[in-house]
């Protein structure tokens, strides 16, 4: 399965996604997605699925079918865009509460043994390079977090760009 | 001068960067006014986001989330972003703030909290008010249990030298090197401790066993 989240408007991202192959789910801003509360919940209450119920609470459980993870955002200081950042605060339970070691770091064991490709168009007319430095360590470090089988991170001056990108 | 004390962390109570900011309260209390502000439980108002931008100081205290800001402070401060340049605008010049923040991560590492720091700093450039300093506790979920421990003793002894001297920094609105460190408490007995009487005991709490922890959806 491929899996996009993104923070373009309905009416932006309309089109975008037909005459792919396989199967694809997107999660976009649909004004009802609530923030994480820092219950840890998902990993001792309900582990695995997040105790907000708002239809944004099976993020992890997504994580774990996808083959390829497509993040589009607004780069803002070099970081996503509130909603994405809200929908990857709603997803921890992809992995889990325990730690390990690696490479001399501590990060959290994974739940599934799985692995998915992650690509993250970040889009913005006025991006710095520093932003965009600062950018590329953060999907890095993300990618090391979540098990990513890869990481791939682009930048782009319009949508057009990324609808191109993606298809 | 006055001082706005922004609770970034997600958690309604008994939040880590709440603690932080209660810690560093009476160094910096004297001669200032402080203001505390929870955007946590609701988002902050018109007027409050007007009261943000005739601070002078902003300390921001929270936790490093998936390596970044946690997102309803983040969206804080774009809308604030837009506040200030707003009142920049009318003003005909800069607001003379200095930003300081106190970010505090769940892994052991405090230098994991490098990538908001970062991008903290992209956020005053673009906003146009002064980057003060940071400083980076790890293994951050320690500080609940360590309320009756004098920050600069036992395990908070980095952190009581770097509240120290952000506070000095405060007083003075200048700019330093940020500080990111690890507890002052070995790595083993921190996992040991976080595994077995933190994630292992609140799942016992709910009625859960370590197998319930480890399920796949």
């Amino acid at each position: 399965m491929r899996m996009i989240v993104h923070d373009l408007q309905e009416q932006e991202f309309a089109g975008w996604a037909e005459g792919g192959q396989g199967e694809l789910t997107v999660i976009s801003d649909n004004g009802t997605i609530r923030q994480c509360m820092g219950c840890f919940g998902c990993w001792t209450r309900t582990p695995g699925a997040c105790v907000i119920r708002d239809g944004y609470n099976n993020l992890g459980e997504l994580f774990s079918k996808s083959d390829e993870l497509i993040i589009i955002s607004k780069c803002m200081y070099g970081s996503y865009s509130p909603f994405v950042l809200n929908v990857l605060n709603r997803s921890i339970s992809y992995v889990l509460p325990y730690f390990v070691t690696k490479n001399g770091e501590t990060h959290h064991r994974n739940r599934y043994d799985h692995q998915f490709e992650l690509s993250v168009h970040f889009y913005g007319d006025d991006i710095t390079e520093a932003e965009k430095d600062t950018a590329r360590s953060l999907v890095a470090a993300n990618s090391l977090n979540l098990y990513s089988a890869g990481n791939h991170v682009y930048f782009h001056d319009s949508l057009h760009s990324i609808k191109e990108a993606i298809q | 001068m006055n001082i706005a004390m922004i609770n970034g962390s997600p958690k309604p109570v008994n939040s880590n960067s709440g603690i932080l900011l209660k810690m560093l309260e009476p160094l910096i209390r004297t001669g200032n006014e402080l203001t505390y502000y929870n955007p946590n439980k609701r988002p902050l108002t018109p007027a409050q986001y007007s009261e943000l931008c005739r601070m002078d100081v902003l300390v921001i205290a929270f936790p490093l989330y998936v390596d970044a800001i946690p997102s309803h402070l983040f969206r804080l401060l774009a809308t604030l972003e837009e506040y200030l340049k707003s009142e920049q605008e009318q003003e005909q010049e800069e607001q003379d703030i200095y930003v300081y923040a106190m970010i505090n991560n769940g892994f052991y590492e405090g230098s994991q909290n490098h990538i908001a720091l970062d991008i903290l700093k992209h956020w005053c450039t673009r906003t146009g008010v002064h980057f003060g300093q940071a400083l980076g506790q790890g293994a951050g979920e320690m500080l609940g249990s360590l309320e009756k421990v004098p920050p600069g003793k036992g395990p908070l002894k980095n952190l009581g030298k770097a509240m120290h001297s952000m506070a000095a920094n405060i007083q003075s609105r200048s700019a330093d090197d940020s500080m990111l460190f690890s507890p002052n408490f070995p790595r083993f007995a921190w996992k040991f401790a976080a595994t077995h009487s933190f994630w292992n005991a609140t799942a016992k709490k709910n009625g859960l066993k370590r197998k319930d922890i480890l399920r796949r959806l």
